[in-house]
């Protein structure tokens, strides 16, 4: 594994509040790197910086081994967390003002603007303007402004706002083919489902402060097997009584348990079974929302209001 | 250097490209015109109609007859139809107050119904009490003043033949006769002071319309980027800097455009002046190099100060609403010399004059104004007007300088905040980030 990105120690403070307390976390080149926190934890403050957008207050960041140089942004591809992009111009001027601002030639980015606009069925507004697009094609314009000049790095900030389930898929599938070419990609979210999907490594921070880190799959072998998915017919919360149950959580048609260390549960399954007609039980592997929840001590409620 | 360029590049299309910069290149020489030569053009334009008027004469001497005698030299444009057609004299007695009231109120109704101008009341004994009265529903300037002329020559007449010294009445107009002083440059190209306010109002107007026009497109282009969030786009693509001073001299280039074209057009006029009737003879201001380096020294510097400036402001706040407040102050200043502009003309060297035309942010219109009537023919700094021209540039370019800096300053941090507007203490500190 090749080191791409590494923070080392990275502070930044806005008016007493720490924004990002002392962070240190290593990219792999080639992988898909996954920031993952609650708003409010220091994800963009994090971006920015390795943007270099703004200056952290202390700590390196490095790439490639070497200290970010402005050379390096022709080389980064950067989605901001709030899109937008001049409403006047056309589609076709957007991307190239934007490719060309990067260090291309106007040729070069000429030849990929069709290939793009048809990947993202755009093709047919390529000379429209910018403001007679939905917010929806806005941002898939956006994206491809972020990938359109070939970059080594692509950074994108809260990848999945503002995205419909369709578009989602779509650009899982832009960024797998982009990973395939040896692409890095760092992106950061708070909708910790959909990072699972995507990541290779992920790096959980709260409060600007790193939680944990790693690769997703390690982690998750790290953290076991502890709770269990039940269908049930009817209502199943009495489950929260059953000994060795430490949590319950009510989806729409089942409810998922949070095992103590060591409960048997099979045991529970009986017990269950006994009370009410179990249609499917199924041992999870830990969501990365429930090892969030777990590593982080923080109260639920906390997270729901994103 | 290459991306400053590539924003530059579409900063100049951007502007050049829109309906309102051809609109902004037709009309604002048209206003300029119009706020300019049309009220002198006006106030000279011969009318279009005979004038009827009618005439009271309460002193009964025959001054209405003279009076109407004297209108015949007046003609309209085709110098063949008399100006002025007297349609009746009332000789009354003044004792007489009912009939002159009656008649008063007809001619009145007469004035009302357009088929009467106007018509004028001499009291009796003119002579020594100068009074004489016009009625009219307005007046014009032109006219008044015709009369006013004529029935004076007339009661100078009445007044020499009391005085019975047998001289002829048109021999002492002739003596009396005023002469018609005219203004000539040292170097003895002619001047004229109406000509020379008029051209020095349309540079001021030049350099305050550049400031003002293009700093605004400025500072609505940074509020838009700063609204879209693009800005933080092109910050991680090329350094802020880069990017304020690319938009700077972006929308700079078609300023200058504009001037340029305008001058095109000017010099066209110029050329064709003759087959124009144009009888303002600017070709002392138009055509004096000295005059134009200075103006574009001034043109270039007075935008490049005042667009930074708007550039800050656009950094600083959230909307165009919100812009207003501060735009203000820069409005004003930019103002003040064509609020001044009268007294300057007037007293172009007074000490007022020199000590605001050196205060910076006045300095290029200021200047312009001042070096405009006074004029210039040579360039040598013992001439005060060049020392005070040039030690206004460098001021200005000083000022300007520290205004990128500081702008240069405030901008990298401002275009990536949101929200509450920053407190001037704030301002200061991240000056020193």
């Amino acid at each position: 594994m090749q080191e791409y990105l590494r923070l080392d120690d990275i502070c930044k403070t806005y008016d007493r509040t720490a924004a990002v307390d002392r962070l240190t976390l290593s990219v792999p080149k080639g992988s898909i790197y996954g920031i993952i926190g609650p708003n409010g934890a220091g994800k963009t403050t994090t971006i920015r910086m390795i943007m270099d957008i703004i200056a952290p207050d202390s700590g390196t960041i490095m790439i490639d081994g070497e200290k970010v140089t402005s050379d390096f942004r022709n080389r980064v591809g950067y989605l901001p967390e709030e899109r937008g992009l001049y409403k006047k111009m056309t589609l076709a001027e957007v991307i190239t003002y934007l490719a060309e601002i990067k260090g291309c030639g106007r040729a070069e980015v000429a030849g990929e603007i069709d290939g793009w606009l048809r990947k993202m069925s755009l093709a047919e507004y390529k000379g429209g303007k910018v403001e007679e697009l939905s917010k929806g094609m806005q941002q898939k314009l956006q994206f491809i402004t972020t990938l359109i000049h070939k970059p080594d790095l692509i950074i994108l900030d809260e990848l999945f706002s503002g995205l419909d389930p369709l578009n989602i898929e779509l650009i899982k599938g832009i960024l797998l083919e982009e990973k395939r070419k040896g692409t890095t990609i760092l992106f950061s979210t708070h909708v910790m489902e959909q990072a699972e999907k995507l990541c290779d490594y992920i790096c959980l921070i709260n409060r600007g402060q790193k939680v944990l880190d790693g690769r997703l799959s390690d982690i998750k072998a790290k953290f076991g097997t502890n709770s269990i998915q039940v269908d049930i017919d009817g209502d199943g919360t009495f489950a929260r009584d059953i000994p060795g149950v430490d949590n319950l959580t009510e989806f729409n048609n089942y409810i998922e348990l949070k095992l103590a260390p060591g409960a048997d549960n099979q045991a529970i399954l009986k017990e269950i079974a006994s009370r009410v007609l179990v249609r499917r039980f199924e041992l999870m592997e830990p969501s990365l929302y429930d090892i969030f929840i777990e590593v982080t001590r923080i109260d639920p409620k906390e997270l729901k209001g994103d | 250097m290459r991306k400053m360029w590539i924003v530059i590049k579409r900063e100049y299309a951007q502007v050049v490209k829109k309906k309102s910069f051809l609109i902004g290149i037709i009309l604002t020489p048209l206003f300029l015109i119009a706020i300019t030569a049309l009220p002198a053009f006006l106030a000279t334009k011969k009318s279009s109609s005979t004038e009827h008027i009618a005439i009271i004469d309460l002193d009964q001497q025959g001054i209405g007859e003279k009076f109407k005698e004297s209108l015949v030299r007046y003609k309209l444009d085709d110098n063949e139809t008399p100006a002025y057609q007297v349609t009746d004299i009332h000789e009354l007695d003044p004792a007489d107050t009912t009939k002159i009231t009656e008649l008063r109120k007809t001619l009145d109704s007469l004035i009302l119904d357009g088929q009467l101008k106007s018509y004028l009341v001499i009291y009796g004994g003119v002579e020594q009490n100068d009074s004489a009265f016009q009625v009219a529903k307005s007046f014009s300037f032109r006219t008044s003043s015709r009369f006013e002329r004529r029935l004076s020559n007339i009661v100078s007449g009445i007044r020499l033949k009391k005085m019975n010294i047998g001289v002829s009445t048109d021999s002492v107009l002739n003596v009396t006769r005023g002469i018609n002083l005219k203004q000539q440059a040292p170097g003895g190209k002619e001047r004229d002071f109406m000509t020379m306010y008029l051209s020095g109002i349309v540079f001021v107007m030049i350099i305050f319309m550049t400031a003002i026009g293009y700093g605004q497109i400025l500072m609505r282009s940074v509020i838009e980027e700063k609204n879209s969030r693009i800005i933080e786009v092109l910050v991680s693509s090329i350094s802020p800097f880069q990017l304020m001073a690319g938009k700077v001299v972006g929308l700079g280039l078609a300023s200058l455009t504009q001037v340029a074209i305008w001058f095109l057009i000017g010099g066209v006029i110029y050329a064709f002046r003759a087959s124009l009737d144009i009888s303002a003879d600017i070709s002392g201001v138009i055509f004096n190099p000295i005059f134009i380096i200075y103006f574009l020294l001034f043109l270039v510097l007075g935008y490049l100060m005042y667009s930074t400036l708007f550039a800050l402001i656009g950094s600083i706040v959230n909307s165009d609403k919100e812009a207003q407040n501060f735009i203000f102050p820069i409005i004003i200043s930019l103002m003040l010399p064509l609020v001044l502009a009268m007294y300057i003309v007037q007293e172009p060297d007074s000490t007022l004059a020199v000590v605001l035309s050196l205060i910076p942010f006045f300095t290029p219109t200021m200047m312009i104004l001042r070096i405009n009537f006074i004029g210039v023919e040579v360039f040598n700094f013992s001439n005060p007007i060049i020392f005070e021209a040039t030690l206004g540039v460098i001021l200005t370019a000083l000022t300007t300088l520290a205004v990128i800096w500081i702008t240069g300053r405030i901008f990298r941090i401002g275009i990536l905040m949101y929200g509450k507007r920053p407190t001037l203490p704030e301002l200061l500190k991240w000056t020193r980030y």
